[in-house]
């Protein structure tokens, strides 16, 4: 039977509080596998393990409730070990690197911040700095919305300008949160954001971390900010 | 190149928030290197999630036209770039953009969760929040 890993942590930690189930279907049991001073927190493997959003949901549940009672190094969702005994050896070989990461993150959470602008919010500002385009625009909307070509002209002027605001929005968002995270963490640059950063912040400085968000939110109300958080150090494990 | 979130998944549960949570599970955390990976293939059920517009003679167009659409009244009357105009227009906005910007709509990533577990015992839960309860179809 081969195992699934969900996280690493030391021999000391608790535990999860409460009884966890895992992935699989029905969902399987979590359980511990001991070597040296640390524990793997691991289930049995489904047969047919595949990266569904139950089992998704069941890894992230499993690190989620084992971090609320100490320091757990999170796994990427997926990590099959043939047995066992294969976990153990793997604990003993990298037992200074994982002891090192635990100690660094112990007292941590993630949070993911992702900001993207608000379509409406941010063509106002472009057109209210640009008095150009403000110009191009309402004699578009005068002449009913213009011809095909003044459109384009236009579009892609404003294209361009928002472009531009998303590079200084990202510089900003980026700048802030530097500010305010022990380490941060940059996303893949990616499709429907223009900024996607990891924070590492102590668990008891949280509510600070979470206020500046707000505050940042507060200050730039053209930008759409998605905070997402406690979570397991995800992006801070290597 | 422009990026527009679009669409959101419709299955179950499914919110953006999950989206961005399960962006980390897939992407980041611990590796190691003696352990069977499991096959990703399937996986862009999740990423579709997010749709990217190119810049495009089409986004030209759709940009021209969101343009076409906004009042600009109070802009044309204000000192440019001031964030109270910004934040007063859209406050007054069609999509009821809120005022304490995450301090409502908080969006349920917690709930989704708690519906794929048995148990539920925690004092630390996910937390997501927007700032804007608008949805994101919307933007279609």
């Amino acid at each position: 039977m081969s195992t699934y890993v969900y996280g690493i942590a030391r021999r000391s930690h608790p535990g999860p509080a409460t009884e966890l189930v895992g992935v699989g279907n029905p969902p399987l049991p979590v359980r511990t596998v001991a070597g040296g001073e640390l524990i793997a927190i691991v289930s049995d493997a489904p047969e047919d393990l595949r990266p569904k959003r139950r089992d998704l949901l069941a890894h992230q549940n499993v690190l989620a409730e084992a971090s609320a009672s100490g320091a757990v190094l999170p796994m990427r969702f997926g990590g099959v070990s043939p047995d066992d005994d294969a976990v153990k050896a793997v604990l003993a070989e990298r037992a200074e690197h994982f002891e090192q990461r635990l100690t660094a993150l112990d007292g941590k959470v993630e949070y993911n911040v992702k900001a993207s602008h608000d379509e409406e919010a941010v063509l106002h500002r472009i057109l209210a700095e640009n008095a150009e385009l403000r110009a191009m625009s309402e004699a578009n909307k005068a002449a009913g919305g213009g011809t095909q070509e003044q459109k384009l002209r236009l579009g892609e002027r404003i294209v361009a300008a928002v472009q531009q605001r998303e590079l200084i929005d990202a510089d900003v968002v980026h700048r802030e949160l530097t500010g305010r995270a022990e380490a941060i963490s940059v996303g893949p640059e990616s499709t429907g954001w223009l900024a996607n950063i990891s924070c590492l912040v102590a668990r008891d400085g949280a509510d600070a971390f979470v206020a500046a968000v707000d505050q940042l939110a507060k200050d730039n109300p053209h930008l759409s900010l998605q905070l997402n958080g406690p979570l397991p150090p995800y992006s801070f494990v290597e | 190149m422009t990026v527009v979130p679009a669409q959101q998944s419709r299955s179950g549960g499914g919110t953006s928030g999950l989206y961005d949570v399960l962006e980390l599970v897939l992407d980041r955390g611990l590796v190691i290197d003696a352990f069977v990976r499991v096959s990703l293939v399937g996986i862009e059920i999740l990423k579709i999630d997010v749709r990217v517009v190119v810049a495009s003679v089409d986004t030209y167009l759709r940009f021209a036209e969101a343009c076409n659409r906004l009042d600009l009244e109070s802009g044309r009357n204000a000192s440019p770039g001031l964030p109270d105009l910004v934040g007063e227009i859209t406050e007054s906005g069609a999509r009821g953009k809120s005022k304490g910007a995450l301090s409502g709509a908080a969006q349920t990533i917690s709930e989704a969760f708690e519906k794929a577990r048995d148990e539920s015992s925690s004092e630390s839960r996910p937390r997501t929040r927007r700032t804007t309860s608008r949805k994101k179809e919307e933007q279609e």
